[in-house]
C-alpha cells in the first residue's frame, strides 16, 4: 500500500490535484493519439498488468521494512510519457476502487504524483539525464534509474506538500518523514527500474529503445517560466498557511534573520477567512502547476523516436 | 493482498447489485468524496454521512463482518499513517506515551481523519462487494473515461491472472534454489521474477494481437453495450448527490 | 471447383533467417477434413498462420477461395478463415465469455446487440451458454477450448484451422470435443501430435518435415507406412 488513502487531504488541496490530473490526463490523451498505432492496444493492456502484478511485489529493504516498486519511469521509458501516464492512471484507478489502496477523492492526488510526476515528469529527467551521459543501451539504463531516483523523491515532496497544504500535518515534519521516505524508496525505485530494463534488453533490446530521445534542457523561455512559476508557488503555499509561524519557524531554522521574516509577515498579518486563503492558493497551484505542464509540453521534451 | 480475491463478490440480490454499475460507481464516489471534503471538524456531517453509506449496505444485504473483514486491511494502514498526527500537530498536552506528547488538537485530527478515511473505505467497499471487473469496466465506459484506459483495463485482466500464476511460479522455483538467502539475494530474486513478468507480460500481449488480428481487429476495441438506467435510478443517485452535495458545503459554509 | 485452399510452392523464412517453410504445395477442396501432421518444429504453425494472413510470404501464393492472400485481401480472407491457436489462453483476452466471442462480429461491423446475440447462440451451440458472464480462467481446460473454439465458430467461417486442439486434455473433454467437430462442415485443416484425434477427425493428412511436404495421402495410408513415419519423427507419436 503506498498511495495516499482518503482523509488526509483538504477539499482544496483534492479539488486542485484533481482539476490539475484531469488536465493531464487530457492531454495524453490528445498526444498518445497521435502515436497509437494499432498494435498500441495490447501493449498497453501487457503494461497495464505489469504494472499490476509488479506493484503486488515486495521488496525487502532491510530493517523489517519493504517496498513497492511504483514503476512510473519503468512505464515511460517502455511505452512512452503519455500512454505511460494513462496506463498508470488506469492502476491508480483500479487499485482506489477495488482494492481500497490510494482514496477515491485523492485519486487526483495520487494521479499527480505517480502518473504526472512519477510517470511524466520522471520521463523528462530521463531525457535530460540522457542528453548528459549520451544515448547507448547501458546508459539507458542508468539514466532510467537515475531518473526514477529523482521523481520518486519528487512524489515524496509532492506527498508532503499536499498534506501540509492540506493542514494535515505541519511541512517540516511531513517533509521528514514523507520526503525522507520517499528518498530511501527513490533508492530501490532507480535500482530496480535500472535493472529490470537491463535484464529485458538482453531478450528483447528493441523494447528499451522505442522511446525518449536525448534532451538537452529546454528552451530558454521555458526557465523564465518555471521560475516564475517556482515563485508562485511558494506564494501560494504561504498564503495557505494557516499557521504562518510554521513558515517562520523553517525559515528562522534554515538562517533566515528575524527581520526577513518580520517583513514577510506584515503584508499579508490583516488577512482574513483561512478558508478563503487555502482555496485560493489551491487555485494559484493549480494555475502553477498549468504553468509548468504547459512549459514542458510547448518547450520541452516533444520529438519521441518510436520505433 | 491476493489478486484472485477480485472475483470472490457477493453475487446476492439487492437492490444495490441490480442497479446498473455505474449508478453504484457515481453512488460510491459521491460518499466517498463528500466524506473526503469535509472540513476538519465538522463531526455531525460525517455521522451524517457514515449513517448514509451503513444504510446503503444494509439495503445492498451485505453482511458487516464481511464488510468490516474487508475493510480491515486498508483501515490499520490509515490507523498507523495517521498516528503521528497524535503527536505532530501542536496543541495542548493530552497524555503521553514514552518520550512523545499527544496534543488535544492532535487527538481531534487523528479522529476526525480516521473518521473521513473510515466512511470512505466503507463506500469504496460496498462497491466492490457488490460489482464484478467487467460491470466496473461497463461503467468506466458509461462515465466516457478515456478509451485508452478502458482498453487497457480490459485487455490487462486476464493478462493479469496470467502473469501473476506465471510469476507465482517462477518465485517458487526462484526461492527453491535460494533457500537460506538473505535479504540481498531476495532482492536479486525478485529483480529477475519482474524482469521475467516484464518479458512475458510482452510476449503475450504480442500473442493477443495475433489472436485479435485473426478475429478482424482493425485497430479500435468495440465494446458490448452496458446496461441502461431507468428513470427510478436516475432519480435516486441524483438524490444522493444532492444530500450529499449539500452535507459537505453545509459543513464548509456554518460556523 | 476451385479448391477452398491452396499453397503454391510457398517458402517461408523467420526473421533470423531459419528457413520454417520449403515449396509446400497443396491444395484443399471445400468439405475435407485434413490433418497437418509432424514433429514440433516441422512448421505446422507457421503453415496455419499463412492460411489467414498472420505471416505473408513473397516466394509462393496462398489462395483462399481463389484468391490470393495479402495486404489488400486479407480483411475478407480474415472473415474465411477461423483460425484457434495453441494455447487457447492467447485467443481468450476479455474479462468475459461473452466479450470474447463477440469480438469477431463487433470488428466484422456487426451491432453491439447483434454481436451480442450471435454470440450466446454459439456458446449455446458448444454447451456453454451458462458460461456468458464467466472470465477465461474460470472454466476448465476443455471448456476454456470449447470457449477459444467459438470464438472463431461465431463468425461462420468456411475454413477452420486448429493447432493442436486436443492440447492437454484429459479424455473426456477430448471425446467431447473431436465428436463436436466430426459434426462440422466446415472445411478443417488440424494440426496435431494426436494420432487418434486425427484418425477419427480426418480422412486425408499431409506430413511436414522441416518445413517441407513429405506426404499427400489418404490418412490410413500414412499412418500404416512405418518407414514414412520413422523419417519425419512421427513413430513416437503413434507408440501415444
Amino acid at each position: 500500500m503506498a498511495h495516499i488513502p482518503d482523509g488526509f487531504l483538504s477539499a482544496p488541496v483534492i479539488a486542485a490535484t484533481a482539476a490539475v490530473s484531469a488536465a493531464s490526463l487530457a492531454v495524453a490523451v490528445q498526444r498518445s493519439r497521435r502515436t497509437l498505432e494499432e498494435r498500441e492496444a495490447p501493449i498497453l493492456g501487457a503494461a497495464t498488468a505489469f504494472v499490476f502484478a509488479a506493484q503486488m511485489l515486495n521488496f525487502p529493504l532491510g530493517a523489517g521494512t519493504s517496498a513497492h516498486l511504483l514503476g512510473g519511469v519503468l512505464v515511460a521509458v517502455l511505452v512512452g510519457p503519455w500512454s505511460g501516464m494513462l496506463v498508470l492512471f488506469a492502476v491508480l484507478l483500479v487499485q482506489a476502487l477495488l482494492f481500497q489502496d490510494g482514496g477515491i477523492a485523492a485519486l487526483g492526488a495520487n494521479t499527480l504524483n505517480v502518473a504526472v510526476i512519477g510517470g511524466g515528469v520522471g520521463f523528462v529527467l530521463y531525457c535530460w539525464v540522457l542528453g548528459l551521459t549520451g544515448d547507448g543501451s547501458r546508459r539507458r539504463m542508468v539514466a532510467a534509474g537515475l531518473a526514477a531516483f529523482a521523481s520518486t523523491t519528487l512524489v515524496g515532496v509532492a506527498v508532503a506538500g499536499e498534506l501540509a497544504l492540506s493542514d494535515t500535518v505541519p511541512l517540516v515534519p511531513a517533509l521528514a518523514a514523507v520526503g525522507g521516505g520517499h528518498l530511501l524508496v527513490g533508492v530501490g525505485e532507480g535500482v530496480l527500474t535500472g535493472a529490470i530494463l537491463a535484464l529485458v534488453a538482453r531478450s528483447r533490446p528493441g523494447l528499451i529503445a522505442a522511446h525518449g530521445t536525448a534532451e538537452r534542457g529546454l528552451q530558454p523561455w521555458a526557465y523564465v517560466v518555471l521560475l516564475t512559476s517556482a515563485g508562485l508557488a511558494v506564494a501560494a503555499a504561504y498564503i495557505a498557511s494557516a499557521r504562518p509561524d510554521a513558515l517562520e519557524a523553517t525559515l528562522r531554522g534554515l538562517g533566515v534573520s528575524d527581520s526577513a521574516t518580520s517583513y514577510l509577515q506584515s503584508p499579508l498579518a490583516g488577512y482574513a477567512a483561512p478558508i478563503g486563503g487555502a482555496w485560493i492558493a489551491a487555485i494559484v497551484g493549480v494555475l502553477v502547476v498549468f504553468l509548468v505542464i504547459w512549459t514542458f509540453v510547448r518547450f520541452g521534451a516533444k520529438r519521441r523516436v518510436s520505433s | 493482498m491476493s489478486f484472485h480475491h477480485l472475483d470472490q463478490y457477493a453475487t446476492t440480490a439487492s437492490p444495490i447489485t441490480r442497479a446498473t454499475p455505474t449508478a453504484r460507481v457515481v453512488g460510491t464516489v459521491t460518499l466517498a468524496c463528500g466524506a473526503a471534503l469535509l472540513p476538519l471538524g465538522a463531526w455531525i456531517p460525517l455521522l451524517a454521512l457514515f449513517t448514509l453509506v451503513v444504510f446503503i449496505a444494509a439495503v445492498a444485504h451485505l453482511p458487516a463482518r464481511a464488510i468490516i473483514a474487508r475493510m480491515s486491511g486498508p483501515f490499520v494502514f490509515v490507523l498507523v499513517a495517521s498516528a503521528g498526527l497524535l503527536f505532530l500537530v501542536p496543541g495542548n498536552a493530552v497524555g503521553r506515551i514514552g518520550p512523545v506528547t499527544i496534543s488535544d488538537a492532535g487527538l481531534e485530527r487523528f479522529g476526525f481523519v480516521l473518521g473521513r478515511a473510515t466512511v470512505a473505505l466503507g463506500a469504496a467497499v460496498v462497491l466492490v462487494s457488490t460489482t464484478t471487473f467487467p460491470q466496473l469496466l461497463g461503467a468506466f465506459r458509461q462515465l466516457r473515461l478515456p478509451v485508452v484506459v478502458t482498453t487497457s483495463l480490459a485487455l490487462a485482466y486476464r493478462l493479469v491472472y496470467l502473469l501473476v500464476d506465471e510469476m507465482e511460479r517462477l518465485q517458487r522455483a526462484a526461492k527453491s534454489r535460494n533457500a537460506g538467502g538473505g535479504n540481498a539475494s531476495r532482492r536479486r530474486l525478485l529483480i529477475g521474477v519482474t524482469a521475467a513478468g516484464l518479458a512475458r507480460a510482452f510476449a503475450r500481449g504480442e500473442r493477443t494481437h495475433r489472436a485479435m488480428l485473426a478475429r478482424g481487429y482493425q485497430g479500435e476495441v468495440v465494446a458490448l453495450e452496458s446496461l441502461r438506467w431507468d428513470a427510478l435510478q436516475g432519480v435516486l443517485v441524483a438524490g444522493l448527490v444532492v444530500v450529499v452535495l449539500a452535507t459537505v458545503l453545509f459543513a464548509h459554509v456554518a460556523p | 471447383m476451385t479448391p477452398i485452399l491452396a499453397f503454391e510452392a510457398v517458402s517461408f523464412d523467420y526473421p533470423d533467417g531459419t528457413p520454417a517453410l520449403e515449396r509446400v504445395t497443396f491444395s484443399v477442396e471445400r468439405g475435407e477434413h485434413v490433418a497437418l501432421l509432424g514433429p514440433t518444429g516441422s512448421g505446422k504453425s507457421t503453415l496455419l498462420q499463412h492460411l489467414n494472413g498472420l505471416l505473408m510470404t513473397d516466394r509462393g501464393v496462398v489462395r483462399i477461395d481463389g484468391e490470393n492472400v495479402n495486404q489488400n485481401s486479407v480483411r475478407a480472407v480474415r472473415r474465411k478463415v477461423g483460425l484457434v491457436f495453441q494455447d487457447p489462453n492467447d485467443q481468450l483476452f476479455l474479462p468475459t465469455l461473452l466479450e470474447d466471442v463477440a469480438f469477431g462480429p463487433l470488428n466484422d461491423g456487426k451491432r453491439p446487440a447483434e454481436a451480442e446475440a450471435l454470440a450466446n447462440r454459439t456458446l449455446q451451440e458448444l454447451g456453454l451458454d451458462t458460461a456468458g458472464n464467466r472470465a477465461a480462467h474460470h472454466l476448465s481446460g476443455g471448456e476454456r477450448r470449447l470457449a477459444a473454439l467459438a470464438t472463431v465458430l461465431v463468425s461462420r467461417p468456411q475454413v477452420l484451422a486448429l493447432d493442436e486442439p486436443t492440447g492437454d486434455l484429459d479424455a473426456r473433454s477430448r471425446m467431447r470435443l473431436v465428436r463436436l467437430l466430426r459434426q462440422r462442415d466446415e472445411t478443417l485443416l488440424v494440426a496435431t501430435h494426436d494420432l487418434g484425434a486425427a484418425q477419427a477427425l480426418c480422412h486425408r493428412g499431409i506430413v511436414l518435415h522441416h518445413g517441407t511436404v513429405v506426404a499427400d495421402a489418404r490418412l490410413e495410408n500414412i499412418l500404416a507406412d512405418h518407414d514414412l513415419l520413422e523419417r519425419s519423427g512421427l513413430a513416437a507419436a503413434l507408440d501415444d
